[in-house]
């Protein structure tokens, strides 16, 4: 104590969590879904590395983004990877996405006193074809959206895609009514929008972009093979096809 | 009642309850007095400052003084803060020693162990990152830290690894790392230099910038020593130097006020 | 012989296995259960479900000091929370509505949240404190409710879910679960709804409303409240009394779910943006009375500051 008395014994704790910055972002489309994430690695106010995925292929139909703390979060990648591994040597076939969320949960929950501080998104391909977007806290409470953001520019980015997928606050023009789902163009676009200028106002944000696209099974990639600096990462000649693009961010 | 559901359900202030009416079932078992009696690292004791390393065309380098500080005290000087793990990888280690030195008993027993297997296969650096990040998180897991951000290199098929695992079990890789006050200090110098050039930075370049990181730092952290090892893996293994020393200048000391002579 | 060389060897499998554990084994993460041919079932499958808790002195404590806490802003670990629900009963069953906002501090996390857990076809949970403990314990619940359906060739009636809940809550208590919900149904009894929240309480009773804008619902709640009430008049007052909350209180509001249990079970009625139910009212649904609920709506042309065409109001002078 500073003035050397101890009438108030303090006990000096370990702390072990940590925020690593850094945001995610996921739109479902009617037969595709974009999970995307910037590459940047933070604690305090440095930079640790400018190339830290936080988005993983998690089925040929599943792409999870995970967010927070990045020791939890890598962890946590391993253990649903390791889980869903364990599902497909027991059932011959890969865990459909509702079943991964409903997983998600459980092992999120598992660790409701001690918790993972991680915040979740789960995208992909539904079993009925179209894309779906599920979000989760950190103990296991979700929900299926059609967009989601989540980490450190959640609230700059999330009024942004409410207005631009959900058109909030929009007026159709007279005699129109606003489309249910748009484009993968149209939501590539806003993905990456979104992604700049949460770089601009918001300093964990930025150095790299990883876009992840699911497109169903049959569905037309619209044009995406084409798009610049798309790589597919399909492993099935006919499934559904994923791709992956990769952006550069500004890396101020 | 309290309407606000943030509050609801909450761990009651158990501080005080007066009439024992605060329940709490399932508290962990204590197993062991003894064992209850083991002091967990909650704070770190005897400690070493930051480890730089960098990735350069024939592999990675890491550079390390030989200080280990008792708080203020310049306690020991002679401590290896770098140290090798099989014949590919060099780990480096800033904070808590003791916990270091537990840490290159675990890594010894394992590479024993693997080469008691005997089947032709060995750990690389990625694998003894791997290792290590799971120990350091287990720990952490346990709230019994081992006290230490640690950074891993190494060169292997050809291939460059440097990687960082801390305390937390926090992991990243990047072209050029430190720990410690190296981060602040040493990491704008080393990524002017190095990052996007270390396809082509030569060795004898990459030790000139970590020789001049270490000396920055030894002009600014209190905590560091001006004698330092520098580790070397490449596709010939690893060679931990002897110790260098600094050479550093102190005259413009003079010219500062308040510091020599001129006292106003 | 044998086990004592496994027993102190350090190159069997065993050793290995023995040692990962010592470093950084988790204790029991995974049960059997989890892989080989019964992989995949999740971790329900194997009975109680097991959680991990953090080795301090004191793990709620532990648990307050990391997540959020609204005096508390620097808790990174904001976990989702509920508000406003109710649910009464009437001559015509019961009425849960909802309404579908979560804050995690004072950030809106989400405006379309399902408060209303569908356990069974004959039984609804409400949602109100975590987000994740309701989920997950009413999903739980809903797997031993079908457990015992099988067991005893009949449905569990509403008294008796509603107590393995609080039972089971009650287990945990002082932990920092955090749930006020109400467990609603139709059993042999009739229409039935029990309260139960994460202290441990369990009320049974005709008429209630949980959360922070729970003193709005109840105004309108009790206002209009009789037993007698027709199933449009029911319903209308369940939207009122959310959209009353949703309206008053920044902790509630987006949109209105409303649900209606019957002797054949539940039925979702439908989804009423609150702003919607403020300015336009419902629209054409069983109940509604037409025109928005909002106050200067209903009153319009009929205020000292909006007054009727041709009087000036008293501040206009």
């Amino acid at each position: 104590m500073p003035d050397g008395s101890f009438a108030h014994p303090q006990q000096r704790q370990f702390n072990p969590y940590s925020d690593n910055g850094g945001t995610i972002l996921a739109i479902a489309g009617a037969d595709f879904t974009v999970i995307a994430g910037d590459t940047r690695q933070s604690e305090g106010y440095s930079i640790q590395t400018r190339y830290a995925p936080k988005v993983f292929r998690l089925t040929d139909r599943a792409v999870l983004a995970v967010n927070g703390f990045a020791a939890d979060g890598n962890m946590f990648v391993k253990k649903v990877k390791q889980r869903l591994e364990w599902y497909r040597h027991a059932h011959a076939k890969d865990m459909p996405l509702r079943a991964i969320a409903r997983l998600i949960q459980t092992m999120l929950y598992a660790q409701r006193f001690f918790p993972y501080y991680v915040y979740n998104i789960l995208g992909g391909i539904e079993e009925d074809g179209t894309g779906a977007v599920y979000s989760f806290d950190p103990v296991g409470s979700y929900e299926r959206e059609a967009c989601r953001a989540a980490g450190a520019a959640q609230s700059l980015v999330q009024p942004f895609l409410d207005n631009q997928i959900y058109f909030k606050n929009q007026k159709a023009a007279p005699g129109t009514t606003h489309p249910a789902h748009l484009p993968l163009s149209d939501v590539l676009s806003i993905v990456i929008d979104s992604f700049t200028s949460a770089t601009e106002r918001h300093i964990e944000v930025g150095d790299g972009l990883e876009i992840y696209v699911v497109v169903a099974q049959g569905r037309s990639p619209q044009g995406l093979d084409a798009f610049r600096g798309a790589q597919e990462l399909s492993t099935q000649p006919n499934g559904d096809r994923m791709f992956i693009i990769r952006r550069e961010l500004k890396k101020d | 009642m309290d309407h606000f559901p943030t509050n609801w359900g909450r761990p009651r202030n158990d501080a005080f309850d007066p009439y024992g009416t605060y329940p709490i079932h399932q508290r962990p078992a204590v197993k062991d007095n003894f064992a209850e009696g083991v002091q967990h690292t909650q704070q770190p004791i005897v400690t070493g400052t930051s480890v730089l390393a960098i990735q350069y065309k024939d592999g990675i380098m890491m550079a390390a003084d030989n200080l280990a500080s008792y708080g203020s005290l310049a306690r020991f000087k002679d401590v290896r803060r770098l140290h090798a793990v099989g014949t590919s990888t060099v780990i480096g280690a800033s904070g808590d020693m003791s916990d270091f030195q537990a840490i290159q008993s675990i890594l010894d027993d394992l590479v024993i162990d693997e080469f008691t297997h005997g089947d032709g296969h060995d750990l690389g650096p990625a694998e003894v990152h791997e290792y290590l990040s799971r120990v350091m998180y287990a720990r952490r897991s346990k709230m019994n830290p081992l006290w230490n951000s640690l950074l891993v290199g190494g060169f292997r098929d050809g291939k460059r690894f440097l990687s960082y695992v801390d305390l937390l079990g926090t992991t990243y890789s990047a072209p050029s790392i430190a720990t410690g006050y190296g981060a602040y200090i040493a990491i704008p110098l080393l990524r002017a230099a190095v990052d996007g050039k270390q396809d082509q930075l030569t060795e004898e370049a990459a030790k000139s910038i970590l020789h001049e990181c270490m000396r920055v730092l030894f002009y600014r952290d209190a905590r560091s020593l001006d004698k330092y090892q520098l580790a070397i893996v490449s596709e010939a293994g690893v060679q931990i130097s002897d110790q260098i020393q600094l050479d550093t200048t102190w005259n413009f000391a003079e010219g500062i006020r308040g510091y020599g002579a001129q006292t106003q | 012989m044998n086990s004592f060389l496994t027993r102190y060897s350090s190159t069997t499998p065993e050793a290995d296995i023995r040692k990962a554990k010592e470093l950084y084994g988790e204790d029991e993460d995974f049960s059997e259960v989890m892989w080989g041919s019964t992989g995949g079932f999740g971790n329900l499958a194997s009975g109680v479900p097991m959680f991990k808790l953090p080795s301090v002195q004191d793990p709620s404590s532990f648990l307050r000091m990391h997540t959020d806490d609204h005096a508390d802003p620097s808790c990174r670990i904001k976990i989702k929370h509920g508000t406003t629900t109710l649910a009464f009963r009437f001559q015509g069953g019961v009425i849960v509505a909802v309404d579908s906002r979560a804050t995690a501090g004072s950030y809106v996390a989400s405006g379309t949240v399902k408060k209303v857990i569908e356990i069974n076809p004959y039984l609804l949970g409400t949602m109100a404190g975590g987000a994740a403990d309701c989920q997950y314990w009413e999903t739980y619940l809903g797997i031993q409710c079908r457990l015992h359906e099988l067991r005893n060739r009949e449905r569990i009636s509403v008294a008796a879910a509603s107590k393995y809940l609080s039972n089971l809550v009650y287990s945990y208590k002082g932990m920092g679960l955090s749930m006020g919900t109400m467990i609603c149904g139709w059993d042999k009894t009739g229409p039935a709804i029990f309260y139960v929240d994460s202290d441990g309480t369990r009320l049974k009773g005709d008429l209630f409303s949980v959360g922070s804008g729970s003193t709005f619902a109840y105004g309108v709640l009790d206002q209009g409240y009789r037993w007698d009430l027709t199933d449009e008049e029911a319903q209308e007052l369940g939207r009122r009394s959310i959209y009353a909350a949703g309206h008053r209180d920044a902790f509630s509001g987006n949109t209105v779910n409303l649900y209606h249990v019957k002797q054949d079970g539940w039925k979702f009625i439908g989804n009423y943006d609150v702003s919607e139910l403020h300015y336009n009212g419902p629209g054409d649904v069983p109940g509604a009375t037409g025109g928005g609920y909002g106050y200067d709506i209903r009153v319009a042309g009929r205020t000292s500051t909006n007054a009727p065409e041709g009087e000036a109001g008293e501040g206009q002078a």
